[in-house]
This record gives C-alpha cells, structure tokens and sequence, in this order.
C-alpha cells in the first residue's frame, strides 16, 4: 500500500467523532498547559500519561489526545512569551523578541493570531515532512542491527545536550544516572535480582512516570516556593483582533522559510527546537529586515513560531522510526508510547500501520482545531493564564498525585515521586540536565539488550560494535555530538544571548 | 568559589564506587556465567558516570544559588506535608488528605490563610467527585 493510501486510512480514524473529542479535548488541555508559566509542555504530557493510562482508553484514543496536547503545548508557549515576555519553555524564547514589543504597542491580539497562523503553517508543512521522510527512514532502519541500535542510543544521548549545550560532562552524568535507575529490578534476561535489595516493591523496577512526574512537575514547585513567584506576573492587556488578509499574506514567506528550517533542525539529532526557532528568526531578519525586528514585527513572530512548531513535529520523524527522542517533549511521548506497550522504531510501520498513521492524521486534525480554537477563543485562554501559580500549582501537584496513585493504586509510588522531586531540584541546583535522566531511564531496558545481543552474536568480542561501516558511522556522529557543542556552543549561546539582551537595553 | 560542583562530584564518585562494587557481587545467574551477565552493563555505567564526576571535581562551574537556611527548611516542611498526604490518603481517604495539603501548598505560596483554606476544599472535592464518579477511578474514600 502507499503512503496516500495508508494516511487516507489514517484520517479514517482521525476524523471519527470519538478521535475528533479527544483531539479537542487534547488541543484545550495542551493550549493550557503551554501557556501556564512554569508547567511546560514535557510536564503537562507527563502528568497526563498516567490519567489517560488509567482510564483505560484505547491506545489509539490516548495516542490521539496525548498528541493533540504535545500539539497544543507548542502553540500555549507563545502565548506567555507575547503577553509576559516569559517564554514557556526554550524554544518558545525567540517569539519574545518581536512578539512581546508588538504586545507593548497595543498589538497583542495581533501578535497572537500571527502566531498561530504561523504556528500552524509550520506543524502543518513538518507533517508533510514527516509523511514523505519517516517511511523512508523506517525503511532504512531495518538495516540496523543490535551493535548499531547500541551505537543510536549512545548517538542520542551524545546529541541530546544540543549544539547549545553548556557542559558535555553533566549531560554524561544525567545520563549514567537515569540507566542507572532503569537497571534496578528484576533482570530480563538472567532473572537476577540487582538493586532491589530484596524489596518487593522494587522487582518490577522504577516506572518512569512516577520519575518524569518527580522530577519535572514537584521539583518546579520546589523552584516555586523558593522564588516566592506566587503572585504571578503583570501581562499586557488583549486588545480587539484587526487581522487583514493583506496582513496573513505579509508573513507567509517568513512562516514557510521558518517551517522548513524548523522540520530540518527537528529531524537532525541534537539541534532540536531552541535551534529550529533561532534559526529561523535570524535568517528571516537576515532576508527582510529594514530595522523593524526586535520592535514587533510581525514576521519576527512567524519565522520563530513556525520554526518551533516545525520543529516538533520534525522531531516525532526520529522518534517514531528509530525509537530514539530528539527532545524532552519527545521524550515523554517515548515514554507514553513504552508505557502503551507499543516499541517505537522500524517495526512499528509494519506491524501497526493504522496506529502510526492514525497518529500522523491526528496531528493534522489537532493542528487545524488548534487554529480554529487559538483564532477566536484566545481570550479564554488569556483569562486562565491570569490564574496565579499560589492556586495554580497546588492543584497540579494534587493532579499529578493522583495520576500517579491510580497506576498502581500503591502510596508507595506517591513516596517515590516526592523523592524524585528533591532530586530534580538537587539536579538542577547544580545544572545536571533532566532530560536525559528521564532517557536513560526508557532507552535503558533497550540499549542493554542491544549491547547484549551484539556481545552473543560476537561471542564476547566488543569490536562488534565497531563492526559495520554504519556502526561506525554513528559513532563518529555521537563522537561529533560530544565534542562539537565544546567548541561552538560558547560562541552559540552567546549569539542567542546577545538577541535576547539586545531587545531588553 | 566552586565547592558546590566538587562536592557532588565527590558524592556522585562515591555512587559510582558503589554501584559497580556491587554490581561485581551479583550471584552467578542459573546455567552458569555468559560472556555478557547481568553485571556488563552496570560496570560499564558506573565507568561512565565516575568519569563524568572527576572531570566534575576537577572542572567544576560556577555555583548556582543555594536559598538560604530558612528557605530549606521550608522546602523540607513541603516534602513532609506531600508525604503526610501520601500516607493519610489510604488512612482519612482522599478528600481528608487532600484539603489540609493543598491548602498548605497554597498558603505557603502566598494565599491568605481563608483563601488557601477554600482553595483546598474546593479542588479536593472537585477532584475527587470527578475522578470517582465522572471517570470512574478508584480513589480511597475513607470515612465518606
């Protein structure tokens, strides 16, 4: 069957009436939880894996209402970066420049819809992208054996920090330390029990889910209490929409050049997001600047939006096919993926074809509800963001403590996720990353089996992983990974830095 | 100064010693040792993250801001109320746990004590009637 065929197919389960609430309810709960300052769109999805976990939904169902939420997360981010000049996560950063100098200048509802238009062009072409580019590569994975799965794994961690990243060595401790956790339990297989010290709670290992939730969603409360930031912050006012179609026609150019960058920089390993937006927003002053960027113009909210959005749905191409997560956000679909049952990487095209393509379709609906409810129903989700975080995050940490209670129904669980609480707050005290803690801690059931098939298969003999000219290969990018951010990340960060503050003087 | 770095670097290295000592004490698996046993890959982690906390001991960064005394106690009392709340919930049942641990979080962020108070009411009995009875999830109910 093609391609067409199989997303026809796919838009078949979309658009069912079941898939279509669930990707309205999705692109709302998403919209929220990237706009709320504080909550980010790695958290919200990872307080609701639990929920939709335990409310039994079908895989496709929960698969639909937990993308349509990464979805919705990426366009709620800009929405706190134009009115409180706070983005809600990194890669929404660049949309601060023009976009909260437009808001200054009584523009904010302006400022938003562009971004939701451009927004939406970007995830709208990266689907393109990822329909034509993620066969291709599935394809091409089923060449991958056990020594080069092992050599992707290694590859993903290598890259995860970014070509932004601050200190290779963190990343490298984050991510001993979340396959450290994963190996506690019961050994598949050998049967030996390690570090479970004979606990019985602990045969079956750490789920992940109590991690991600620990070490994102309490440990921000920590960062909460500390700063004494529950009062919230002043936002500028929204103003009545004036959008023309001469307006929508103006930014187009800056939004298609952003979506394409973003796919790319989404797609390669370890640019991710923050790169996709800054990309596209120095290229786009770089073409059409006649010094009105950095003072609200509104191409300088399309380029970035539409290279953040593009770039999210870029990274899902590493991640369905290979099973390997370009980002946090990714990450945590990863782990809601594991947690299904379902192994991401080349199988997944072949054996469940309707679920991969359902997904694709899904994302194609929820861009477009996403649209159509960001357009004109802006105001509410203005108005809910003014909720201060002192009502605001008590209630998520009680959603999040009953996630987590209703996957196993255990108070044990509830203990461990307060423990991973303090140690993300400990971890980003001394700025160990998190993310890769919370990667180790999925690919490392995988990445050991890998390393052991590859090590049978060879009779003991480690140069197996160095065996094949593809092995080698990946090692030479993760090699890369590690060594080029030492070199160009200074210079890197510094640039991102510069744009930041130059906005600011 | 830098000691922030060093010192976790050190308590990191003591982990590593740790997990791999132990993971060259696992039992020999049934049908004897393989050329790959349970212990290959823990060792090679605990190599991973003892270089990773050296070059931190020897490279360490700037220290970011500890809060101060007062504020880690605080910090503790929070940790304790969550697990308060963890251990009463099978014991007082979910709304009983709930009120007094929102309600704390919530005046500990700044909310007038009344306020924080309703806030507490309001979502533990929100919640819990959502949960319980729209999306039919067990949560303890204790004496109600």
């Amino acid at each position: 069957m093609g391609t067409i065929e199989l997303l026809m197919q796919g838009f078949a389960v979309a658009l069912s009436p079941e898939s279509l609430m669930f990707a309205l309810i999705g692109a709302i709960l998403g919209t929220l939880i990237g706009a709320l300052p504080g909550l980010g769109p790695a958290n919200g999805v990872a307080i609701l894996i639990p929920l939709a976990f335990s409310l039994g939904l079908t895989p496709t169902s929960s698969l639909i209402l937990l993308t349509s939420v990464y979805a919705g997360a990426m366009y709620g981010g800009r929405i706190s970066s134009i009115l409180l000049n706070i983005p809600g996560d990194e890669p929404a950063m660049m949309t601060c420049l023009d976009g909260h100098p437009m808001a200054l200048k009584g523009k904010a509802a302006e400022a938003l819809a562009t971004s939701a238009i451009a927004s939406f062009i970007g995830s709208f072409f990266a689907t393109v992208g990822l329909v034509i580019l993620a066969p291709i590569l599935a394809g091409f994975a089923l060449k991958f054996g056990p020594a080069e799965y092992f050599a992707l794994f290694a590859l993903a961690f290598a890259t995860l920090g970014g070509i932004t990243g601050k200190n290779q060595f963190k990343t490298l401790i984050a991510a001993a330390l979340g396959l450290m956790i994963a190996t506690v339990g019961i050994d598949l297989s050998s049967g030996v029990q390690r570090y479970t010290y004979d606990h019985l709670h602990l045969f079956e290992g750490i789920d992940f889910l109590i991690a991600i939730v620990g070490l994102f969603a309490i440990s921000e409360l920590f960062f909460f209490l500390e700063q004494h930031a529950g009062d919230g912050l002043k936002q500028v006012a929204l103003n009545k929409l004036k959008l023309s179609m001469k307006d929508i026609l103006f930014i187009m150019p800056a939004s298609l050049r952003g979506a394409f960058l973003g796919f790319v920089s989404g797609v390669l390993p370890g640019a991710g997001a923050s790169l996709g937006s800054f990309v596209s927003y120095t290229l786009e002053k770089r073409v059409s600047d006649k010094g009105e960027f950095g003072k609200g113009d509104p191409r300088g909210v399309a380029a970035p939006e539409a290279g953040n959005n593009g770039a999210a749905s870029g990274a899902l191409v590493p991640m369905l096919t290979l099973g390997v997560p370009g980002s946090g956000t990714t990450a945590v679909l990863l782990a809601m993926l594991i947690s299904l049952n379902i192994n991401p990487g080349p199988m997944l095209f072949q054996q469940s074809p309707d679920l991969v393509w359902g997904v694709i379709a899904a994302l194609f609906v929820g861009n477009l509800v996403l649209l159509l409810l960001n357009v004109p129903m802006i105001g509410v989700f203005v108005k809910l963001l003014s909720i201060p975080p002192k009502y605001l995050m008590p209630i998520v940490t009680l959603i999040a403590s009953v996630g987590i209670y209703s996957i196993t129904g255990s108070t044990l669980d509830l203990y461990f996720m307060v423990g991973f609480g303090i140690m993300g707050y400990v971890l980003r005290k001394i700025e160990i990353p998190l993310v890769p803690v919370i990667l180790g801690m999925l690919l490392g059931p995988e990445m050991e089996k890998n390393l052991r098939h590859a090590l049978v298969l060879s009779d003991g003999d480690w140069s197996i992983l160095i065996g094949s000219g593809l092995s080698i290969g990946l090692w030479a990018v993760a090699a890369a990974g590690l060594i080029l951010p030492m070199v160009f990340g200074k210079v890197l960060r510094a640039k991102m830095k510069r744009s930041k503050d130059g906005l600011t003087d | 100064m830098r000691m922030n770095d060093r010192v976790f670097g050190v308590l990191l290295l003591i982990l590593a010693v740790t997990y791999g000592y132990e993971a060259t004490q696992f039992p020999v698996p049934f049908g004897g040792q393989e050329t790959v046993g349970p212990e290959t890959f823990p060792i090679l982690l605990s190599i991973l993250l003892g270089i990773g906390a050296i070059y931190m001991i020897i490279k360490p960064d700037e220290n970011a801001k500890w809060p101060a005394l007062s504020m880690l106690l605080e910090l503790a009392v929070v940790c304790l109320v969550l697990m308060a709340f963890a251990f009463a919930l099978e014991y007082a049942g979910f709304i009983l746990a709930a009120t007094p641990a929102v309600a704390f979080l919530c005046w500990r962020m700044g909310a007038t004590p009344l306020k924080s108070l309703l806030t507490g009411v309001i979502t533990s009995v929100v919640i819990y009637v959502l949960f319980t009875r729209v999306l039919e999830l067990a949560l303890p109910s204790g004496i109600f």
